[in-house]
């Protein structure tokens, strides 16, 4: 597929306990993307061992992925706050190169 | 930890950084909800991702806090025998390993073992420093004045920020969030000197500029910073939390702005920085003890400990070699750790005593009669206080009861007859799923609009009496117009508080009678979404078969006047609102035809004349309201009659065994005079001790009603109905797990941490209450918010009156099972494996009890030590074990 159509941006994605979720928008927003998606409930196997999907009764205590795309100019400053945030919780980041095709929608 | 390299972060990055610390700082206070909403919360939940020792460790740092009862206290316990040789033996046997607690030591004249010097330690060493709060902000370390006034202003200018929401007269630019308003009026305010003023009329525009500039100011270095933030969130933890909680479920406000405000007052106060007065002090100070110890740098804390126990033991001379050898046993139990070891010898005495008992208690039920149906079935809370209910029910005749978390699995937002906001009804770890309306019901439309005329009649009276309070020349006219009216109202609930709570229900209902209604399920709920819903319920509460010709789905309340508390006394499960609302929805969710007709194409076979009611039992009258009693068909009103008349009954007795502990409500009671003392209580707006809430709550039993039917477990246990044989993929039990019991801990710590530090964590005493709105209560005009439980939810004058233990969890389940839960669930590994939760199974009723420990499960009590022998052979001699009192948990 062409991307020169597209427009680079970066894509960061982190899986965190759902108590944490909401600093981690509060980062995203802080950092002037203008947008996220936000999935809870996820499960899957990790460092700590196996973790379940969604509970019943507790969002609280699922682990919760949140996505963002952020321009490049943009990218360096959320992913520092995001490590530091990291450094003292549980939790991955994962950071990508991505392309947009309507940039206007992460500006 | 990863960082920009000094001078290389852009301002983004350093505002992205600032905000992160500024997260992982706050994990030192606990979000505080709002007192109209109370929800228990563990204040140290923050710290569960680490042991509860370390999290003591580190509250004490931070907070100043004592994390355990002071060692004088566990001390006086053990004299009294609360506390047993024995006990400690087994704290001692969990902590360290058997061969070092056999090995033998000489003193003087004397042979121990080191389980014996341990133990003379505990009981006669010097106690241990007191650690102090290390972590302090500059001001604090430097000027206290300064110091006190930073938290003044912060205080007033939250207060007016929060408080608006519930006052007429609100803070101009409020809009704009609280640090730009507070940015655009503080350097107006004529409280501070020209100099501040000055210096704060400088400030950035943004709140994340104005902290970073202020911190460099303060002279904090960036490895500094999160402990110097969180010194800041500790100064005042209450307001710190409010806005936490309010950051992550309002969202128009965040702790950097807080943080804003109170770093730039300090540094403009402090003055300091380039150009200012004063040179930047650095701001942290080393960890400090009150040294009260004999130790001294030449001779080591161990070595004085012995000396000590040479003295009080009356050894004799001991050699160097021997105080050595002494020395080189205590160095295993440091003296600031003794403490742990009290709190858990206090809490095995209980534990163990509840689990000998439920044992010997299954084994001495009679068979059940084989098809024999109850007379109804009552489905009420895990809270604590229904324990006492369903005992005193069980007691008048064929009655099955149940426990299953009271908002039965209805997540709502409920909305009743009279509109306004909803509530949301369901465990704060959950969003309300459905929406949930009381709707006239159908051909009582005159009735209804009768009610909702009086309902707006007497809201309106209300209204205009606190809009005149509130207003500025109101009051005036206010006197004049209703205090002829007013005065002798007062008088009236002061000296005859049931007399003029009689009066006022019956005005109420003169004004606004009530109307039969409904819920409105239909339009909340899809029909799988209904059906889910009761499949969900009977299944975690192991009722799938046996059903009665009545289910009685029973939440709770309490009704207290003139309480700013009073949500702290309702149901926790329904997010601090009375539990009726759920009741009712998840009872006409279960008489619904098509509902049992999808539950039995799931193997759950309702038979065609059960019909589920709903009911309320109001925790401080023992009174049980039926609700929808119109909807019961004629063919079992008889069984509504008889189940009434039996839950009077059991009200009646369980309000005569309540009154046995309420200060000032006499002992002597009989049962219609208790009842008459728990309403007069509940309507008294001076009595500061209406109902004890769950004051004493200290374990979470999951399995079948039959492993604690004959017990009389003083409304200290939370109980929840499981059946492991209709679960074996554990499904229900994961549910009971992550929900119902996380909530219990919550209210376990709330509990125990407002008792062993009620200067920290708990809200002081209620006769100095200042509410504001419905967000909190100072002590006094000003200050902190209060966090934590009254002194009188926990305690009698200085005298605790709530055991403060930690939770025991004991599950009738496979180990396997349960394992592969906790497995993959983290939170649940950190409550088991970090000593914030103690986990007990038994898989079958003649199972001895096992234990699990980090390196996997051991007998509860493990063998040759002498309390577990006893115990047995006491039980053993008596194969109908007597009726057990309250008082054997004592």
């Amino acid at each position: 597929m062409n991307r020169d159509a597209l427009t680079p941006m970066v894509k960061i994605e982190t899986v965190v306990a759902g108590r944490d979720a909401p600093a981690v928008r509060e980062l995203i927003a802080a950092a002037g993307a203008t947008g996220y998606t936000s999935v809870s409930g996820v499960s899957g196997l990790g460092h700590h061992g196996p973790h379940q999907g969604r509970l019943l009764f507790n969002d609280h205590d699922t682990l919760t992925l949140l996505m963002t795309v952020v321009p490049d100019e943009q990218a360096d400053a959320l992913i520092y706050g995001l490590r530091t945030l990291l450094g003292a919780s549980s939790g991955v980041m994962f950071v990508s190169d991505t392309y947009v095709s309507r940039p206007e929608y992460f500006q | 930890m990863t960082r920009a390299p000094a001078g290389l972060t852009s301002p983004a990055q350093a505002r992205a950084i600032l905000r992160a610390d500024v997260t992982v700082a706050a994990r030192i206070v606990a979000p505080l909800w709002p007192v109209e909403t109370f929800i228990a919360v563990n204040p140290l939940g923050g710290l569960e991702s680490v042991p509860f020792a370390t999290a003591l460790q580190v509250a004490g740092d931070v907070l100043g806090a004592r994390g355990t009862c002071e060692e004088p206290t566990f001390r006086a316990m053990h004299r009294a025998g609360r506390i047993k040789d024995a006990d400690l033996h087994q704290a001692l046997a969990r902590r360290l390993p058997v061969g070092l607690l056999s090995s033998v030591v000489r003193l003087g004249a004397l042979r121990l073992t080191a389980m014996e010097l341990l133990l003379a330690d505990l009981v006669h060493g010097d106690p241990s420093p007191q650690r102090v709060r290390s972590a302090v902000t500059l001001s604090q370390r430097t000027d206290l004045p300064m110091a006190a006034l930073v938290d003044a202003q912060t205080s007033k200018w939250c207060a007016a920020y929060i408080g608006a929401d519930h006052i007429g007269w609100p803070m101009p630019g409020r809009e704009a969030g609280l640090y730009r308003a507070w940015a655009q009026l503080a350097p107006l305010d004529r409280s501070l000197p020209r100099r501040v003023r000055r210096d704060l009329a400088g400030l950035p525009t943004r709140a994340d500029d104005a902290a970073l500039a202020a911190l460099d100011r303060l002279g904090v270095e960036p490895a500094e910073r999160q402990r110097y933030l969180r010194a800041h969130l500790a100064a005042q933890p209450g307001w710190a939390g409010h806005l936490r909680w309010r950051a992550e479920h309002h969202g128009d406000v965040d702790l950097t702005d807080y943080l804003a405000v109170r770093l730039s007052y300090e540094a403009a106060l402090l003055n300091v920085g380039p150009g200012a007065r004063r040179p930047r002090p650095a701001p942290t100070a080393t960890p400090t003890t009150i040294a009260v110890s004999r130790a001294t740098p030449e001779q080591p804390e161990e070595v004085a400990r012995v000396q000590r126990l040479v003295e009080v033991l009356k050894a004799g001379p001991a050699t160097t070699g021997q105080v050595a050898a002494g020395a080189e046993v205590l160095a295993q139990l440091p003296a600031a750790a003794r403490t742990l070891v009290w709190l858990d010898a206090f809490e095995g005495h209980y534990r163990d005593r509840l689990l000998h008992l439920l044992t010997a208690a299954e084994a001495g039920l009679a068979p059940t009669e084989i098809g024999l149906r109850p007379s109804a079935q009552l489905v009420c809370c895990i809270d604590a206080r229904s324990e006492g209910l369903r005992r005193h029910l069980e007691a008048t005749g064929p009655y099955e009861t149940f426990g299953f978390a009271g908002f039965f699995a209805a997540a709502i937002a409920y909305q009743d007859l009279a509109g306004g906001r909803p509530d949301v009804s369901c465990p704060v770890l959950v969003a309300p799923a459905n929406r949930v309306e009381e709707r006239a019901a159908p051909g009582t439309g005159a009735a209804a609009a009768r009610r909702l005329a009086g309902l707006a009649a007497v809201a309106g009276a209300e209204a205009g009496f606190h809009e005149a309070k509130d207003d500025t020349l109101g009051p005036f006219a206010l006197a004049e117009a209703a205090g002829w009216l007013a005065g002798p109202w007062a008088a009236a609930k002061t000296a005859f508080p049931a007399v003029a709570g009689r009066w006022r229900r019956a005005g109420h209902r003169l004004l606004a009678p009530t109307a039969p209604t409904t819920v409105s399920i239909e339009e909340g709920f899809t029909l799988d979404e209904r059906v889910l819903l009761a499949q969900v319920a009977l299944t975690m509460m192991g009722l799938t078969r046996g059903f009665a010709r009545l289910v009685a789905f029973c939440g709770h309340g309490s009704t207290t006047s003139n309480n700013p508390y009073q949500a702290a006394l309702d149901c926790g499960a329904c997010g601090g609102h009375r539990g009726g609302p759920n009741a009712r929805t998840a009872a006409a969710i279960l008489n619904e035809p098509q509902v049992r007709t999808a539950l039995a194409e799931r193997g759950i076979s309702v038979p065609h004349d059960t019909w589920f009611l709903a009911a309320e039992h109001d925790t401080a009258t023992d009174r049980v309201t039926v609700l929808d009693g119109h909807q019961v068909p004629p063919s079992h009103q008889p069984d509504l009659h008889a189940l009434t008349t039996n839950l009077a009954k059991a009200g009646r007795a369980l309000a005569a065994e309540r009154c046995t502990d309420l200060p000032g409500a006499s002992a002597a009671r009989p049962g219609r005079a208790a009842a008459r003392e728990a309403v007069r209580r509940s309507g008294d707006w001076a009595q500061v001790y209406p109902e004890w809430g769950l004051a004493g709550n200290a374990a979470f039993i999951i399995g079948p009603r039959a492993m604690t039917a004959p017990l009389d477990l003083d409304r200290r246990v939370f109980l929840h109905s499981y059946d492991p044989a209709i679960d074996p993929g554990g499904t229900a039990l994961e549910t009971i797990l992550t929900a119902p019991m996380v909530v219990a801990q919550w209210i376990n710590a709330q509990y125990y941490f407002s008792t062993v530090d009620p200067v920290t964590f708990g809200a002081g005493t209620k006769t100095i209450h200042n509410p504001i709105g419905g967000i909190g209560v100072l002590a006094g005009p000003g200050g902190d918010l209060q966090t934590g439980l009254p002194r009188q939810s926990v305690a009698v004058g200085d005298r605790p009156f709530h055991e403060p233990m930690r939770l025991l969890t004991a599950i009738r389940a496979p180990r396997h099972r349960i394992d592969q839960i906790i497995d993959q669930n983290p939170a649940l590994r950190h409550l088991f494996d970090h000593g914030w939760v103690t986990l007990a199974a038994s898989e079958h009723p003649a199972d001895p009890w096992q234990r699990r420990t980090p390196t996997g499960w051991q007998p509860w009590t493990p063998d040759g030590l002498p309390d577990s022998r006893a115990a047995r052979r006491t039980l053993a001699q008596s194969p109908h074990p007597r009726p057990i009192s309250g008082a054997d948990f004592r």
